[in-house]
């Protein structure tokens, strides 16, 4: 069964389409990479998704119900996160307090009970505190959490970003770019960890990526996208074959 | 080296171009009469105080100097000579402008018609009573000589032995008196923390009783601009929503506390407690109809919506149309105080008390506030509003209730100045009222509890103490902010979470130990 669904989906800006009728289907469970040259749509994709954007046309489903005009916080309430491709923490509130504004549709003490302090808020923030600590210590940020976001090394920073998307116990996480500025090393320690998130956690993943590498090692299905259109997809196999794949990455008359 | 020379030159300028301004506004007279006062020294001249005058000048002169012979510590004689450089810059310039005002007094020519400060008494008192040509050359020599000395005591307090002594000698002292055995047991005490602030409740409990009319009356209006303080700094300091028009709700609060307890132009005259709430909660349901509109704007747009909605509120309640309601410019008179089971609070100690409690529930709110769901939603659409959003929070919402939160807190804030004013009119809700409160919490801290009821005593009870000085309020509140934003921009006591974000190191390699191991276990 598919959890995310795209039909048709156009993005317009001006006369350019930067997301031509798309349709692609995430079945759940599962771990399904997005890849295109720069400026082929993926992002812009995710942000249609994601609600950043509303989409011009075509149908956006998530467990079978549509998403389109709905608002970033509302989608992200039905269960989906996200991670952005120029990381985008909250830089002056702490690495825990990052993760606990992740919590956020998760928790449910309000104004009122905040100004009462009440019994339920207190419960409530001790189990949200808790439950912040152990995404902290699953993502090797343990003993981290007081830090600000903004004075972690670039690679935490990447990690805590994931940590946060998680906080809302999301059914699916759209990773935008998660080895991005990565060395090898730091590389293959990431899709380990987003293997990990899926087969411990179960949380279906869709990433866009650069590093072939990643993007072959760990995709069970490709979308290929150029100029906003779907080019192709497939499982690695064949899309490493795939001719016009090959063409749109180096160029006419190299396949 | 060269460059140096040329440094200390132009601080020596800037120094005297400063002290120039205080002369001509005036400022140094009244200084100089505090200093004076305070050292019981002769006075010469009928306008001021010529010995204070001197240990104006003379202060001023070591601080520069001091200064100009810090940028160099290697060598105490390019300090020295630094330091005379900037003290004949300097001195020149203020004796300069001493000679100049002198010799046109001495030629009759009325200087007060340009600057009011400029009579032939104060002209005298910059002479310190004595002829145009030793005036001026008391002048340079107390500069030349105190930058010298100023040099060397930054000199000596840097490098000597005995000045290096003395500092470990302080820091040594500190330290033992840490470690004493009663405050290192307070210290670390589980306890402590509550036993300081029984101790602090004690002080707020009996300072009432200690001070006179006159004091709670003025240390009720400082509570009253703590209570807006507290309020503001949800609205700026955690949601990061700059209102500039904060003192529409301070008026609502007020005028509603007035208008349902006073006879006149409305005659209603409840109970001041039911009224009390009906402020509060009136001030917040304003914050959330102004919102409603403004709050899709974002930053700059919005500080000028508010600065326009807070005037417009103000040129409502003085308006001819609104005073048949709202008593036009006469305001509301004859408010009523409260009272509990037949007790009369309407007296300055009651004032104070309801104040005093006021705060204190309001400290207690806003704490539990920042450390909520709630809080941290407002932080992070502070930080950064469309990942706030994709976090899942509604931005909007949060928004209005930030606003409508630092509203409620406002109209309390009216509601009790107005009852303890039994007057409330135009005059009080002016656009200086909104400025004032932007900048205790700016001097006080953005975000902090502390530093905002630092921050009222700072801007409002200092200048109640040093009334000699009220005139110069604004000039001393303008110098005082531009300072703050070149030497602490966080703050006079900031929330360590903006004393980390400004005075920090960025790391790329592990973080300090001391958090990590502070954190572990």
């Amino acid at each position: 069964m598919s959890i995310l669904e795209t039909r048709n989906v156009t993005k317009r800006f001006g006369g350019l389409s930067a997301v031509d009728r798309v349709t692609v289907e995430i079945p759940e469970g599962s771990i399904y990479s997005i890849i295109g040259p720069n400026g082929a749509g993926k992002t812009t994709l995710f942000n249609c998704i994601t609600g950043f954007y509303p989409a011009d046309q075509g149908d956006i489903l998530f467990l079978d119900r549509s998403l389109i005009g709905l608002t970033p916080d509302r989608i992200t309430q039905r269960g989906i996160s996200r991670t952005y491709q120029n990381i985008r923490l909250f830089p002056a509130m702490t690495a825990l307090e990052n993760i606990l504004v992740g919590a956020h549709p998760r928790l449910k003490s309000n104004l009122v009970d905040a100004f009462l302090h009440t019994p339920r808020q207190r419960a409530e923030e001790k189990e949200a505190l808790e439950k912040a600590q152990e995404l902290l210590n699953f993502v090797g940020l343990k003993g981290k959490g007081d830090l600000l976001a903004r004075n972690l090394p670039y690679g935490e920073q990447r990690r805590l970003e994931m940590a946060r998307a998680m906080a809302n116990q999301p059914k699916i996480i759209l990773l935008d770019e998660p080895t991005a500025g990565m060395n090898p090393n730091e590389s293959r320690s990431m899709m380990r960890f987003i293997q990990n998130l899926r087969d411990e956690m179960g949380i279906t993943i869709l990433l866009i990526e650069h590093d072939m590498k990643v993007v072959m090692g760990i995709s069970e299905f490709i979308y290929v996208l150029d100029f906003g259109q779907l080019i192709a997809k497939g499982t690695p196999e064949e899309i490493q074959k795939n001719p016009q794949v090959i063409e749109s990455y180096l160029g006419r008359g190299a396949a | 080296m060269n460059d140096q020379l040329k440094e200390n030159a132009r601080s020596g300028l800037i120094f005297g171009v400063v002290i120039i301004f205080l002369l001509l506004f005036g400022l140094t007279t009244t200084l100089s009469d505090i200093v004076g006062d305070l050292f019981n020294l002769p006075t010469q001249t009928r306008t001021g105080n010529s010995a204070g005058l001197m240990v104006v000048l003379a202060l001023i002169a070591l601080w520069s100097g001091s200064r100009a012979a810090s940028a160099d510590r290697s060598n105490w004689r390019t300090g020295l000579v630094g330091s005379a450089v900037s003290g004949f810059v300097l001195g020149g310039i203020v004796s300069g402008f001493i000679l100049l005002v002198g010799s046109l007094d001495a030629a009759d020519v009325e200087m007060r018609n340009y600057f009011a400060q400029l009579d032939r008494q104060s002209v005298q008192f910059l002479l310190y009573g004595k002829s145009l040509w030793v005036g001026v050359l008391i002048t340079l020599g107390i500069f030349v000589i105190f930058s010298l000395l100023g040099a060397l005591l930054s000199y000596f307090l840097e490098t000597r032995q005995a000045g290096v002594y003395l500092q470990t000698q302080y820091l040594k002292l500190k330290e033992r008196i840490m470690d004493v055995s009663i405050v290192a047991r307070l210290r670390d005490h589980p306890q402590a923390k509550w036993i300081g602030y029984g101790v602090l409740l004690v002080v707020v409990l009996v300072m009432p009783q200690m001070l006179g009319k006159y004091w709670n009356y003025a240390m009720g209006t400082v509570g009253i601009y703590v209570l807006m303080g507290l309020g503001l700094n949800v609205v700026v300091g955690l949601a990061g929503l700059l209102d500039l028009g904060y003192v529409a709700f301070f008026a609502i609060g007020a005028y509603t506390a007035g208008l349902l307890t006073s006879p006149a132009p409305i005659t209603i005259q409840w109970n001041f407690w039911p009224v009390l709430v009906i402020s509060i909660l009136l001030a917040a349901f304003t914050g959330i109809l102004l919102g409603l509109p403004v709050l899709r704007m974002r930053g700059d747009y919005l500080a000028i919506v508010t600065l326009g909605f807070g005037e417009i509120i103000r040129v409502l309640i003085r308006s001819d149309m609104m005073a048949p309601y709202l008593g036009g410019p006469q305001g509301v008179r004859d408010i009523a105080g409260p009272s509990i089971f037949g007790f009369s609070l309407a007296t300055e100690k009651g004032y104070m008390y309801m104040i005093i409690l006021a705060i204190l529930l309001t400290i207690l709110l806003t704490t539990y506030l920042q450390n909520s769901r709630v809080g941290r939603a407002w932080m992070a659409m502070r930080e950064d509003e469309t990942v706030a959003q994709a976090m899942g929070i509604n931005t909007l919402a949060y928004k209005l209730m930030a606003f409508a939160t630092g509203a409620a807190f406002a109209g309390l804030g009216g509601a009790l100045f107005a009852a303890r004013n039994q007057y409330t009119g135009p005059a009080d809700h002016t656009l200086m009222v909104s400025i004032n409160v932007l900048c205790l919490i700016i001097v006080g801290g953005m975000g902090s509890i502390p530093g905002v009821i630092v921050g009222a005593f700072v801007l409002k009870g200092l200048p109640e103490i040093l009334r000699e000085l009220d005139q110069y309020r604004l000039l001393v509140f303008g110098a005082l902010l531009v300072i703050m934003m070149i030497i602490r921009p966080e703050g006079i006591w900031p929330a360590p979470r903006r004393k980390m974000e400004l005075h920090e190191k960025i790391l790329d390699g592990p973080p300090p130990q001391t958090s990590v191991a502070g954190n572990e276990g």
